[in-house]
C-alpha cells in the first residue's frame, strides 16, 4: 500500500514539468515551429529562480526574473526563427546549449558546482489539502504537492479551452496548417507564432522553477535531463492536443515513479531503471506513429507530414 | 559573358565566407564583453587563445589532434542534414564506438598491435552503426521523428553506459568509474615530441573518401536531392527509404570511428567525461554548420574549433577567465549560423537596402 502511494505521488511529482512543457509547447507545434528550445527556457527558468535567491533572498523578485529571462529567450528564439527565418532546429539547439553554457559559466565564476539555499526549505511550499490528505490513495494523488503542480494540471484544461475555444486557438490553428490562407485573411502570420512561442516560453520557466526551486532548492547544471525532448515527443504522440499530450506526459512520469520504486527492488540493475522512460517514449511514439499511417497506403515516401 | 560568370563564382564564394565569419565575429564580440565584464583584457585573452593553438609548432600539432574526431563527427553530421534528415544522435553513437572499443582494446591480448588497431575502430564503427540504426530503421518504415528520437536514445545511452561502467566493466582497481585503461597494442602512438597521432590522418582519410562520396558520387547526389524534395526523389525512382537508412548507416559508422579514436588516441579508458562537454557529437554540428555541411569547409572548421579548445585550456593558466567561455562563444556561434544573413533567397542585407533605398536589388541588376 505505501509502494502504491508512493508510486502514485512520484508520478504526479515527474509528471509536473513535463506536463507544463507540453502544454506551452503545443501551441508552437500547432503554429507549425518547432520548438526543441522547451529543454533550454526550463533550463533557464530553473537556473534564474535559484540564482536571483541566492543573491537577493527575494523570492518573489526570483520568480519574476526567472520568468521574465525565459520569455526573452523565447523572444530571441522567435527573433531568429520567425523575423530571421532561421533554421528553427538550429536555433533551438543554440538555445539549449546557450543556456547550459551560461548557467556553467557562472556557476565557474561563483566558484561552485550547484546553488544550493540553506534557508530555503522545500516541505514549505507543499500544499496540504485537509480532508483529502487523510483519505488513502486519493490523499498521495493530490494532495502534498507543491503550488506549481496544481497550476499544471489546471493549465491543461485552460490551455486547452484557449487552443480550441479562443479565437486565438483557432488564428494559430490556421497559421500552422496553412500559411498563405491565414495571410490571406489578413491574419498577422508572425505575430501569432511570436505568441505560440511565449506562451511555450511562460509554461516552461514554471516548469523549470518546479523542477530546481519547489522540488528540491537546489540547481545543478543539466538538470532537466531531456526532458524537454520527453516533452517534444508527447506532443508527437498527442497531435498537438493539449488532453492528448499531457496523457502521454503523465505516461512518462508514470515511467519515471516506477522506475525509480522499483529500482529498490532491482538490486545491481538499478541504474539500468533510469533508462526505461527514454525507451518506453521512443516505444510509444512507434506506436502511435504506426497507427496513424496505418490506412494511408500513398505510393512513395513523404519525410515531412 | 564569361567575366560576368566568374565574377558570380567570386560572388557567391565571398558570401558563404562571409556568412560563416560574421556569425563567429558576433559571438567574440559578446564574448568579448562577457571577458572585460569579469574585469579581463578580451583581447589579451583571444590572442592567448589563438596565439598558443595556432601559431606554435606543438600547440598546431595537438590542435590537429583534437580536431581529428571533429572531423569525423562533423562530417556525421552534413551527410544526414544535407538529406534533410536531422541525426541529432551522433553524441550517442560516438559514446558507445567509444566504450566498446575500449573494452575491445583492454581485452584483446595476443594479436598483432595493427590487427588490434583495425578490430577496435571496426568494434567503435560497428557499435556506432547498430545504435544508428534503430532511429533510421524507425524513420524509413514507420515514419517515426528520428530527431526527437534520437534526442531522447542519446540521455538512454548515456545511463546504459554510465550503468556498465560502474558494474560490469569497471576497473576495480581505480578510485573513480572508469573501464579498464586498453592495451599499449591498441593505443595510437605520438608521432614524434608532438601530440599528433596516425589517428588524425585517419581521420584524413576518411575525410577524403566523404569529400569524394558527397560531391563526386551517385550517392551524393542522391543525398541532396532528397533533402531538396524526397516526393521527387521517390518519383525519380530513388528508393528514399532505403537511402533513410545508407545515410544513417554513414553517419553511425563516422560517429562510431570518432569515438574509437577519441578512445585509442587521447582517453585510454571510458570516464564519465570521455566526451567533454558539451561533447564531441555537439561540437560536430556546430562544425557542421560552420562548414556550411560542406567537406572542405567542414575540414576547416574543424580545425578552427580544435584550436578554440585546446587554446580554451590556456586561457585558464594565463588569465582569471575561466575557460567555459568558449562554450558560451560556441553556443553564440551556432544560434549566429541559424540565420541565412547572407544566402540569396532570405538576404537580409539586401531587404534591408531595399528598404532605405526603396527600390529592388533584381530590378538594379537587369536594368544594368
Amino acid at each position: 500500500m505505501d509502494l502504491l502511494q508512493s508510486i502514485l505521488y512520484d508520478m504526479v511529482y515527474h509528471s509536473t514539468p513535463i506536463i507544463l512543457c507540453v502544454i506551452g509547447g503545443v501551441f508552437a507545434y500547432k503554429a507549425n515551429v518547432l520548438n526543441i528550445a522547451l529543454e533550454g527556457m526550463m533550463l533557464c527558468g530553473a537556473f534564474i529562480v535559484m540564482l536571483v535567491d541566492f543573491l537577493t533572498g527575494n523570492l518573489a523578485l526570483a520568480v519574476g526574473a526567472s520568468i521574465l529571462s525565459v520569455l526573452l529567450l523565447g523572444l530571441i528564439f522567435s527573433f531568429f526563427g520567425i523575423t530571421c527565418k532561421g533554421n528553427v532546429i538550429v536555433v533551438g539547439l543554440g538555445i539549449n546549449m546557450l543556456v547550459s553554457a551560461i548557467a556553467g559559466f557562472v556557476l565557474k565564476v561563483m566558484n561552485s558546482s550547484n546553488i544550493l539555499i540553506n534557508s530555503l526549505k522545500v516541505s514549505d511550499f507543499k500544499i496540504n489539502i485537509p480532508v483529502i490528505e487523510n483519505i488513502p490513495i486519493l490523499g498521495s494523488l493530490l494532495s502534498g504537492h507543491p503550488l506549481i503542480t496544481y497550476l499544471s494540471f489546471l493549465g491543461i484544461f485552460l490551455m486547452w479551452v484557449l487552443m480550441y475555444k479562443t479565437k486565438f486557438g483557432i488564428y494559430v490553428r490556421v497559421v500552422g496548417e496553412n500559411e498563405d490562407a491565414a495571410r490571406s485573411l489578413g491574419l498577422k502570420v508572425s505575430f501569432y507564432r511570436y505568441m505560440a512561442i511565449l506562451i511555450g516560453a511562460f509554461c516552461c520557466a514554471l516548469a523549470g522553477i518546479n523542477l530546481s526551486l519547489e522540488r528540491l532548492g537546489l540547481f545543478t547544471n543539466d538538470m532537466t535531463a531531456g526532458r524537454g525532448f520527453v516533452a517534444i515527443a508527447a506532443i508527437y504522440c498527442g497531435h498537438g492536443d493539449p488532453l492528448v499530450s499531457a496523457v502521454y506526459a503523465i505516461i512518462f512520469g508514470l515511467a519515471r515513479s516506477l522506475s525509480i520504486n522499483l529500482s529498490i527492488f532491482a538490486g545491481p540493475a538499478a541504474g539500468l531503471f533510469d533508462v526505461i522512460p527514454y525507451v518506453l517514449m521512443t516505444i510509444v511514439l512507434t506506436v502511435v506513429s504506426i497507427y496513424r499511417y496505418k490506412n494511408i497506403k500513398i505510393r512513395g515516401f513523404r519525410i515531412n507530414e | 559573358m564569361e567575366t560576368m560568370n566568374r565574377k558570380q563564382k567570386w560572388a557567391s564564394f565571398g558570401r558563404s565566407l562571409l556568412s560563416s565569419l560574421v556569425p563567429v565575429i558576433a559571438a567574440f564580440i559578446i564574448g568579448g564583453i562577457i571577458i572585460s565584464l569579469l574585469g579581463e583584457n578580451p583581447f589579451t585573452t583571444y590572442w592567448i587563445l589563438i596565439s598558443k593553438s595556432l601559431f606554435t609548432v606543438k600547440g598546431f600539432a595537438y590542435t590537429l589532434h583534437k580536431a581529428a574526431p571533429l572531423i569525423l563527427t562533423g562530417l556525421a553530421i552534413a551527410v544526414t542534414f544535407k538529406a534533410n534528415i536531422f541525426n541529432m544522435g551522433v553524441e550517442g553513437q560516438l559514446l558507445i564506438g567509444g566504450f566498446f572499443a575500449g573494452i575491445a582494446g583492454a581485452s584483446l591480448t595476443g594479436t598483432s598491435p595493427v590487427v588490434t588497431k583495425v578490430i577496435c575502430m571496426a568494434v567503435g564503427m560497428g557499435c556506432g552503426v547498430l545504435f544508428a540504426l534503430i532511429p533510421a530503421v524507425l524513420k524509413a518504415y514507420f515514419r517515426v521523428n528520428e530527431m526527437v528520437v534520437t534526442l531522447m536514445l542519446n540521455y538512454a545511452m548515456i545511463k546504459i553506459l554510465e550503468f556498465l561502467a560502474t558494474g560490469v566493466f569497471r576497473d576495480n582497481g581505480s578510485g573513480y568509474v572508469t573501464t579498464p585503461t586498453i592495451q599499449a597494442g591498441a593505443m595510437f602512438r605520438r608521432l614524434g615530441g608532438s601530440k599528433l597521432t596516425p589517428f588524425f590522418f585517419i581521420s584524413l582519410i576518411v575525410f577524403l573518401i566523404m569529400y569524394f562520396v558527397m560531391n563526386r558520387s551517385v550517392l551524393g547526389y542522391e543525398i541532396r536531392a532528397i533533402g531538396l524534395n524526397p516526393v521527387f526523389a521517390e518519383a525519380a525512382s530513388m528508393k528514399v527509404r532505403n537511402k533513410i537508412i545508407e545515410i544513417m548507416v554513414i553517419s553511425g559508422a563516422l560517429s562510431g570511428l570518432a569515438g574509437a579514436g577519441q578512445m585509442m588516441s587521447d582517453q585510454f579508458k571510458y570516464t564519465l567525461t570521455f566526451s567533454g562537454t558539451p561533447g564531441l557529437g555537439w561540437d560536430g554540428m556546430l562544425v557542421s554548420l560552420l562548414g556550411k555541411h560542406d567537406p572542405v569547409g567542414i575540414l576547416i572548421a574543424a580545425i578552427f574549433y580544435s584550436a578554440l579548445k585546446t587554446g580554451s585550456d590556456k586561457i585558464n593558466f594565463y588569465t582569471n577567465v575561466p575557460k567555459e567561455i568558449i562554450a558560451v562563444i560556441q553556443s553564440l556561434i551556432i544560434l549566429f549560423l541559424a540565420v541565412q544573413f547572407f544566402d540569396e533567397k532570405t538576404n537580409l542585407f539586401d531587404s534591408l537596402k531595399k528598404k532605405i533605398t526603396g527600390r529592388d536589388e533584381t530590378t538594379v541588376k537587369e536594368e544594368l
